[in-house]
Formats: structure tokens, sequence, C-alpha cells
């Protein structure tokens, strides 16, 4: 009965309001803010992404401005702890994890034969809302006067520097609203591909078919999941500590500093396995594919990811090895931290087995690929030593640990992302980037990289402590900090070069009529290479069956009667070329982007004015509303790319929840 | 249509053009390989240089004088020996695999279209159990032997060795400088016999255990000399200890993001002889004598009151009227009873920001720096003279002195507005300042 009185006045609203009609069509700017289409909500992220990684870029070389003299004074100490705070909250929350979901949403359902993530609507969302936190994290540079508001307490955020006491104006509230933004996208976003992974995959492809990248997809979506909450909890606790005075990191009060940081590195910790694993992933199948060889050791890839993911959530206390915890819990967390070394490990010697007796061909995907591989290798290493807990009293919060970090981050996750840009970058936009820019860019940025942080890690022993402002000329770090300042500058050459590159290669295509790369630009193995490029809107024309891992592969290549590899077939000719027209995907929506506005003006309503907080919440019921009470489109309509097709108002008793 | 076609060939013929250009790109690959041998190994040298010219990082960790300090370079430097043996394996595997099994420029048809050609395969190995489980027992096993050693050395750490000194030192970080609190009978729960800031005089050879504390944020205690760092948490307390195998200066930097001005927030261990440090004790312990009316140090100390001992003390001298409190004359030593006890309350919130929570200056010219260690006192401390013969020998930082009373956080970060930093004073004339420099220099 009320089933069917909510539908009559749902169809009411529809008629009455236009708006809940769905937007329609696939071209112009407008079609990218309403798209529910996860290959463009993928190349949305990457472009977020990058954009964040310029601004995250300039502060990096503002700090290394200021550091590259004894008694610096390029900036002051106080913009100073802003710029490295909001450095390293932008390349970690809104640079690194917004690259990697980048790859899990344009390459996810490509690689397991899926038309789309399990809900494609909460995928708009997770980018909008995302993008939300990020404009809203990145505004307090700006927001009353340049680094007046800017989060100034380390992205670490330790209590009680973190409080009202110590950090007067609103730079931690825009740390703790921001992060908390970006958790949820994060956090919808790894619900959704989790689904997608378990329940979407084409025919015959079970788990242990899938590519090594949608496997560390997986395992990275599992972590954000349960390390998420936790984060979210921590931020929660701050916020209200900050904006409405509770005490739970009020000493005076009684309260341990000790739990911000337990909650901060039991999500902590994790993070940087989400950090890490896509490259992981990215660098598995890059490597194969340029060594004409199988993953070597594929279920050991796998369950050394697992193992990771697992192994992860048991070493968060080594951040706190010189906090006073007690030597019992120092001694749990050093064995276990130890012992996480030996899964990666495992991952690049397999790499390395796989390139053994292979045909390597160094595109620039490969260099980036193998440029993880020796550069984590140092990350790696200086990682154990700092497991050795009595050694860590010396390292840490020193340049030793940015050092190392460095390695892991830059070397390891963005070197390996900025691979994928280059591998994947013909799939998403139908032609390649320039190899000689693209090789020139590498070698540059990875100079840059070494001249920067391999000093630090000198530095660091020789007693230069993070996060410290300037330092005395007696202290003898000039000389070293000037060669990691030239060093950052190399970098910023090789980034702009990468810029560049994307600028020119685009104009020649487009110069040359716009010609497509072909479905398999580099004879690679997944099945994302086997539908054309850049990928039809409904990814495949048909269902795929897959009997076996690397399916795509297999059906190029066979073997003659001798046992020697031979072709198949062309990849042309097994690839889909997108003609099918006649599929039904999901019309775009308009109030995923509507919910990601109102949720950011709740944010900035919280930091400033509770009546701003109110109308975002207006906004935000208001979506949810739309968002239910939309009308499903119209089932019996096609809606391929050149579906042309409208929504007509007659559609709406097809109304659905979800 | 057919116009886009030919554009088409031309972009590939162009292509194909550019067959010479990978010739180029030949040698360049031959330069580039050179080129990054040579970085890498003038990298390397450069290294080797850099840690044998240790002697001019005064925090180094490389070259520890302590006998904790050296325990962990025992432990670290063996496996730091190991890691650069693996890093040598991994990056010649890399290179070695690199220069072995890659296809010329040619062969690997890196063209804008078509990109693959049909040559010889590899064999398609998929893996091989058995050296995959090689591969994971033998870090394994190497790692498990480490962490016995590691163990070993954690635990031993913590053991202070027994001595004919009983002293404690509590230490307690500040927004932005140390404070020692010197319990020579090694009970904490009176009040100190000792109260200095920045500089931990100790005797040499001797474990002096240390309490850690911290009044306002996290702060972290490191010489990286003698011992590695240990946080001060507010509300907590911390045991550490430290020791030095040599008498010397030994220089130290908070180590736990403070703040503002946490780059400047630095300390300095000075070890010396057991007899000397008696006799620095046994001055410590003196109050300081009211100078004389009449003179420029009194004159000082007229604006000292006025200005300055709100928050300093000098003990003997300062009381509690100059707190803004009763006006009873108090023991100096209840002010510390009051903000630094051993319990919870040490923590300092805003309201007890008074007397006591600023440096303790009743021996401030036995010190060989000031404003957080950030400045030398005396021009000369750095060459060989004898830290007791400071107030003596040295030279007045004169100048450096007189622009810090004058307006410290022009001199060194602070935010003084929130009462966290010495606030500036720049309503004192010169004449003032010439006076209270006077007034400072009785204090030895």
């Amino acid at each position: 009965m009320s089933t069917t009185q909510g539908t009559i006045s749902a169809s009411l609203a529809t008629r009455l309001l236009g708006v809940f009609s769905r937007p329609q069509g696939s071209e112009g700017w407008k079609s990218w803010l309403f798209t529910v289409d996860h290959k463009r909500i993928g190349i949305m992220y990457g472009a977020a992404a990058l954009f964040f990684f310029l601004v995250g870029g300039a502060e990096a070389l503002f700090i290394r401005l200021q550091l590259a003299t004894p008694n610096g004074s390029v900036i002051g100490a106080g913009t100073y702890n802003g710029v490295f705070t909001i450095h390293g909250v932008t390349m970690v929350f809104l640079v690194v994890m917004p690259m990697a979901a980048a790859f899990a949403n344009y390459l996810l359902p490509l690689q397991i034969g899926a038309r789309d993530v399990a809900f494609p609507r909460l995928n708009a969302f997770s980018f909008w809302c995302f993008l939300a936190g990020g404009v809203l994290l990145t505004s307090s540079i700006f927001i009353g006067g340049w680094f007046q508001n800017v989060p100034d307490a380390g992205w670490f955020n330790y209590a009680p520097n973190s409080g009202v006491l110590f950090s007067p104006h609103k730079g931690v509230d825009f740390y703790a609203v921001g992060l908390q933004i970006t958790g949820i996208a994060s956090l919808v976003s790894a619900v959704n591909l989790i689904v997608t992974v378990l329940n979407m995959r084409a025919k015959g492809m079970s788990l242990f078919r899938m590519p090594v990248l949608t496997w560390m997809l997986l395992i990275t979506q599992f972590l954000l999941l349960f390390a998420l909450p936790v984060i979210t909890v921590a931020l929660f606790l701050l916020m209200f500590d900050r904006l409405w005075e509770s005490n739970f990191f009020n000493v005076a009060a009684g309260a341990d500093p000790l739990l911000w940081q337990h909650l901060f590195w039991i999500f902590g910790h994790p993070e940087v396995y989400i950090l890490i694993l896509p490259a992981f992933g990215i660098v598995s199948e890059i490597i194969p594919t340029f060594s004409r060889k199988p993953i070597f050791g594929y279920h050991f890839m796998v369950a050394s990811g697992i193992a990771i993911g697992f192994m992860g959530w048991g070493v968060w206390a080594h951040h706190m090895f010189t906090s006073g915890m007690g030597p019992l819990s120092v001694a749990a967390f050093a064995v276990s931290t130890m012992f996480i070394a030996v899964p990666t490990g495992v991952k690049i010697l397999n790499w390395l087995a796989t390139m053994y007796r292979g045909r390597l061909r160094f595109t620039t995907p490969m260099l980036y690929a193998v440029g993880v591989v020796s550069m984590f290798t140092i990350g790696g290493l200086s990682g154990v030593t700092h497991a050795i807990a009595p050694s860590d009293t010396q390292q840490t919060d020193t340049y030793y640990i940015v050092a190392h970090f460095h390695y892991v981050i830059f070397g390891g996750a963005l070197l390996g992302l900025f691979g994928g840009f280059h591998f994947w970058w013909p799939k998403a936009f139908g032609y390649k980037l320039n190899e000689l820019w693209g090789k020139a860019s590498f070698w540059v940025m990875l100079i840059g990289f070494n001249f920067t942080f391999g000093p630090m890690h000198i530095l660091g022993l020789q007693g230069m402590s993070r996060r410290i402002a300037t330092y005395q000329a007696s202290e003898g770090f000039a000389f070293w900090n000037m060669v990691a300042t030239i060093g950052s500058f190399v970098i910023a050459v090789g980034v702009a070069m990468f810029l560049w590159n994307v600028f020119s290669s685009t104009r020649n295509w487009r110069r040359v009529g716009r010609p497509s790369v072909g479905p398999d630009p580099w004879d690679a193995r997944g099945l994302e290479w086997m539908t054309a490029s850049p990928a039809p809107e409904h990814n495949f024309d048909s269902d795929i069956q897959v009997d076996r891992f690397d399916e795509f592969w297999h059906r190029k290549y066979g073997r003659d009667e001798k046992g020697k590899i031979v072709r198949a077939a062309r990849a042309e000719e097994i690839a889909h070329d997108g003609s099918n027209t006649n599929v039904h995907l999901p019309s775009p929506s308009y109030w995923p982007l509507v919910l990601g506005v109102g949720i950011m003006l709740v944010g900035y309503g919280l930091i400033f004015n509770l009546w701003i907080a109110a109308l975002g919440v207006v906004a935000l019921v208001g979506a949810i509303y739309g968002w239910c009470l939309e009308p499903a489109d119209d089932p019996d309509t096609a809606h391929g790319h050149d579906h042309a097709g409208r929504n007509s108002l007659e559609d709406e008793e097809a109304i659905t929840v979800g | 249509m057919g116009d886009a076609n030919k554009r088409r060939d031309v972009y590939k013929s162009n292509y194909i053009t550019k067959l010479g250009e990978r010739e180029v790109s030949r040698n360049l690959k031959a330069l580039v390989w050179l080129s990054s041998l040579l970085v890498v190994t003038g990298a390397i040298a450069l290294i080797v240089v850099a840690i044998v010219l240790d002697d001019n990082h005064p925090l180094s960790t490389l070259s520890p004088v302590g006998r904790q300090g050296r325990d962990i370079a025992a432990l670290i430097n063996p496996i730091f020996i190991v890691a650069g043996v693996i890093f040598f394996l991994v990056q010649g595997a890399v290179l070695a695999l690199w220069w072995r099994y890659r296809v010329s420029g040619s062969e690997s048809g890196d063209g804008e279209f078509g990109y693959y050609e049909d040559g010889e395969f590899p064999e398609q190995i998929h893996g091989n159990n058995r050296v995959e489980i090689g591969w994971t027992l033998v870090p394994t096993v190497l790692l498990a032997v480490i962490s016995v050693f590691t163990l070993i050395t954690l635990f031993a750490l913590d053991d202070v060795e027994a001595s004919d000194e009983d002293m404690v030192v509590t230490v307690v970080g500040q927004q932005w400088w140390w404070e020692y609190q010197y319990h020579l009978d090694g009970n904490t729960s009176t009040p100190p016999d000792i109260v200095t800031a920045n500089e931990l005089v100790i005797p040499v050879g001797v474990d002096v255990p240390l309490d850690i504390k911290s009044r306002d944020v996290i702060h972290s205690f490191w010489i990286p000399k003698l011992n590695g760092k240990r946080d001060a948490v507010p509300g907590r307390a911390h045991d550490w200890v430290i020791q030095s195998e040599e008498t010397g200066r030994f220089r130290g930097q908070c180590t736990e993001f403070c703040g503002l001005a946490h780059g400047y927030m630095k300390m300095v261990a000075v070890v010396l002889t057991k007899q000397e440090f008696a006799q620095w004790r046994d001055n410590q312990i003196t109050s300081a004598d009211m100078p004389q009316e009449g003179t420029a140090a009194h004159e000082g100390w007229q604006v000292f009151s006025q200005q300055c001992a709100s928050c300093h003390v000098v003990n003997g001298i300062t009381s509690a009227t100059n707190r803004g409190g009763s006006g009873t004359e108090a023991d100096t030593w209840d002010i510390y009873r009051e903000l630094s006890g051993n319990d919870a309350g040490a923590y300092l919130s805003q309201d007890t920001l008074v007397a006591g929570a600023a440096p303790n200056l009743t021996h401030l010219m036995t010190r060989s720096t000031f404003a957080g260690s950030w400045y030398d006192l005396y021009l000369n401390a750095d060459s060989h003279l004898n830290y007791l013969d400071l107030p003596e020998n040295g030279i007045l930082n004169r100048v450096e002195l007189e622009k810090w009373i004058h307006n410290a956080p022009e001199r060194k970060p602070a935010a003084a507005d929130e009462l966290r930093g010495m606030p500036a004073r720049s309503s004192l004339s010169p004449q003032d300042i010439d006076n209270l420099v006077a007034f400072m220099s009785t204090l030895d």
C-alpha cells in the first residue's frame, strides 16, 4: 500500500520538478559533471591528482628553498610548518591515493571484463566527494591570507600540539574536516570496488585468474575499508576537541596524548601499503608485457600481497619506538616490522625473475617499472634498518626517515603510477605519449629524485632533524642540503617535461586527425587490451569467456607442433571494436555532484559558520532524495556511446531506489 | 576523409624517417649508461668522503661517544653493511638483466602505430616453487638473526650501571627550551637541588638516569653522540639514561615537532670530569646575591624585577611578589613544586604560565648558550676554554644578548602573544638594557 503511495507521490514530484529526469548525452563538459562512467571518473581522478601533484610539488620546492642554506629566510618558521604539513597531506591524500584510484576506476572493470563498477552513481559520488575534500584542504592555503589558516601541526598532527591552545588558527580544523571528507570518498569507493571485483568478474575469471594489478587493488580496497574508520574516529575526536571543547586529547583534563598516536598509526601504517600496493600491481603488469614473459610466481605475487595486507596491521607502533610505550611493546613491534620485509622482498625478486631470460624492451613504462624495482629496494632496505628499534631511536624524526619514505612513496608509488600513465595512456585516449620525451622525462626525474633524497640519508645520519625550519652553519648540513635543493628542481624539470609530453603528444595526435593507436599497442596481456582504444563507453561488445590467466595473450599466441610460440591472431582480430551500440548502460546523474557539493558546504560550515553547514545539509539531504527518486533509465533503450535517445517523463514509472 | 589518411601516412613516414633519430638515441643510450655509472660511482665516493669527514658534524650519529650510542652503533653498523651488500646485489641484478636481455631499439619497434613484431619469444616460465620458498626462507632467517641481536641490545639499553652518583635529572621540555632539575639524592619526589636550562651538565663515565617530561606539547630529548632520543610527553614521565665516555660539549636538538620554533629548540650536554662536575654542582646549589645599591647591576635588578621576574626566577632574589601572587615571601622551590611536580599536573595550561615557566637564571653566566641554545652566550666558547672558566674568561656575546632582551621574537620565532616564548621588551631604553646586562653578569 505505502509503496504504491510512495511511487505515486514520487512520480508526482517528478512531474512537478523537471530535475528528476536524468541528464543526457556523453558530449561536452556537462557530461563530465554528471557522468557515472568508471572510465571518465578514472580520468577525472587522474587529472585531479596531477593538479594536486603540482600543488604539492610547488610546496616541496618552497621547503627545499628554505633549507638550501643555513639560517634560511625564504619563508618564515610559521609558514614553513604550514608548507611541510600541507605538502605531506597533499601528496598522501590528494595525489598518491587518488592517482591509484584513477587506475582502480579505469582499469578494474576492464581487467575483469565488466561493463562498469557495481554502483556507478556511488562511484561518481566518490570522486566528487574526494574533490570536495581536496578543494577544502587546498583552500586552506589562501583562505584568510596566504598560509594564515593552513594546517601546521604536521601530517601526523600529534596531540596536543594540534589542539586549539597550541594551534589557534583554523588550519587543523581544515585538516580534521577535509580528511574526514576524503575519507568518506575512499571508503565508499573501497566498498564499490570490492563488490565489483567479487561480483562482476567475467565468466570463468576465477580469483586466481585475475591480473596481479586487480589483486593488489582489491587488497588495497580492503585495507582502506578497515583503516579509514580508525582515522575517521581520530579525526572526529580531534574535531570535537577543537570545535566544541571536548577533552579527548586535553592532557590537563587527564588525556594521554599517545591515544592520538595509536589511532593515527593504526591507520597510518596500513596507509603506507594503500599507497604502495597499487604501484606494485602496475609494475606487475608492465614488466611481464615488456619481458614477453608471464609474471614469475603469480601465486606468490598474490600471496605476498595478501601477506603484506595482513601483516601491515601488526606493525603500526614502529612509528612510536621513542614515544615511551615500554620495551616489551617496542620489542614486539620491532620483530613484526622486520618480517614484513619478507613478502616485499619476494615481490622484488619475482620481478627480477620475470625479467630473467626475457626479451626486455625498455619503453617508457618499462623504465618506470624497473625504476620502481631499483628505487623501492633502497627504501625497503632503509626500512629494515628502522625496524632495529635501538637504532631507530637515533634515526627517527631525522632526515634518514624523510629519505626512506620518499624512496618508498616517490621511488615506489609515484614512479609506478607514472609508469602506469605511460602504459595505459593509449588505452584511455587512443594515442601514445611520445617515447623520446617519455624516456627523457623519466631519466631527468630519476636523477633529480636521487640527488634530492639520496643525500637525505646522509643528513639524517649526521643528525639533521625533520621539520626544522632551518639549521645553523656550524651543524655541517649545508652541503647536502644544497645538493638536495638542486635535485628537487631537477625533479621539477622532469615533471615539466612529462607535462610537455602530454601536451605535445596530444597536439600532434590531433593534428594528424586523431587516429587510434589500436586496441593493443604494447602487445600486452590483460583483458583491458581486448577492446578498442580509447575504451568504448560500454567496455566490451559482448561478454568474455575467460579460461586461463592472461586470457588475452593466450588468444593472441599459441604453440605450433614443435612447441614454438606462434601468433594465432592479431589483436585487432580478437579485440572488440566497440561497435555494439545496443548495450544498456546506467544513465548519468546530477546527484553525486550535488551530494559532493553539499558535503563540502557542511565542511566549510563546520569550520566557519554553522549556517553554511545548514545550507550544506539541505543540499545533502536534497541530493539523497533526488538520488533515490530519480528515474532509472528506460531499460529498452540502447545506451551505447552514440546513444541519442532521451529520457521522456513517461519513464518515471520505473523509479528505483539505490 | 582521404585527407586524414594522407596526413596519417605523412605522420607515419615522418616517424620512419626518425630512424636516424634512433641512431642518435642509441648513442644517447651509451652516453646515459656511462654517465649514470659515473654518477653512481661519484655519489658513492662522495658518501665515503662525507663519512670520513664526519668530524664537522656535531650532531652525527655515526661517531658516538656515549656507551648507549656506541651500543647502538655496534648493532646497526654490521646491519648497514649487510644492507649495503643486498643493495649492490639487487642493483647489480637489475643492471645485469637490463644489459643481458635488452632488445635493441630497432627490434623493439617503438612506433606510434602497430607496435609489436612477431619476433622470438623467450621461454614462458611461470615460476618455480623451490626458488620461491628459498627466497622466502633466506631473508626470514637473516631477519630472525638480526632480531635476536636487536632484542638483546634493546633490553641492554634500559640498564643503568651503578655508580657513586645517586643523581637523577628531571628533564622538562617546554616550547622552545629545556629545563633540567637535578635531584642529587636521586629522589624525584622532593624539590630539586639545582634548576638550570638548556645545558645538561653531567660527569664523565657515569650513567645519569633521566626522567623526561613536558609542560605543554610533545618534545623529544636527543643528544645524538650520547644516546638515541626519548619523547617528552605531557602527563607522562619517561625513563632514559645518558652517559659519555669522553668529556666535551655535545649538541642536541628537540626531535619531535613541537610547533613554531621546533627547529630552534636545541640543547647541549656538557660532560665534565668528576672533579669539575663536583665544582660545578657546588656552585649551582648557591643562591644569587642582591647587587649592591647604587651600582648599574642594582639598577638592572630594578628593571628585571619589573620586566622579567614574572617569568624568570633567580634563586634568592626573586620572590612570589614578582609573579603577581599574594605578596608573601615564598620559597622559590614552591613554584617548582606547584608547576612541575611528578604527577600529571606537570602539564601547564595557558592559565598557569607564570614565574618559573621560563629558564631559571640564577647561574646564567655559567652556561655557554642562551635562547634554547640557539645563540652562544660567549664568543669564544667553542675554543678550548674550560667550561668552568666561562664566566671569568669568556667574551660575552653582548650584542646578541641585548638584541634578545630587546626583541626576542625577532631573534627566534615565538608566539609571545599566546604566552609561548619570550615577549619583546621594546619599551626598554638602551640604558635599561645596559643595566640589565650588568645585573645578569653578576649571575655566575
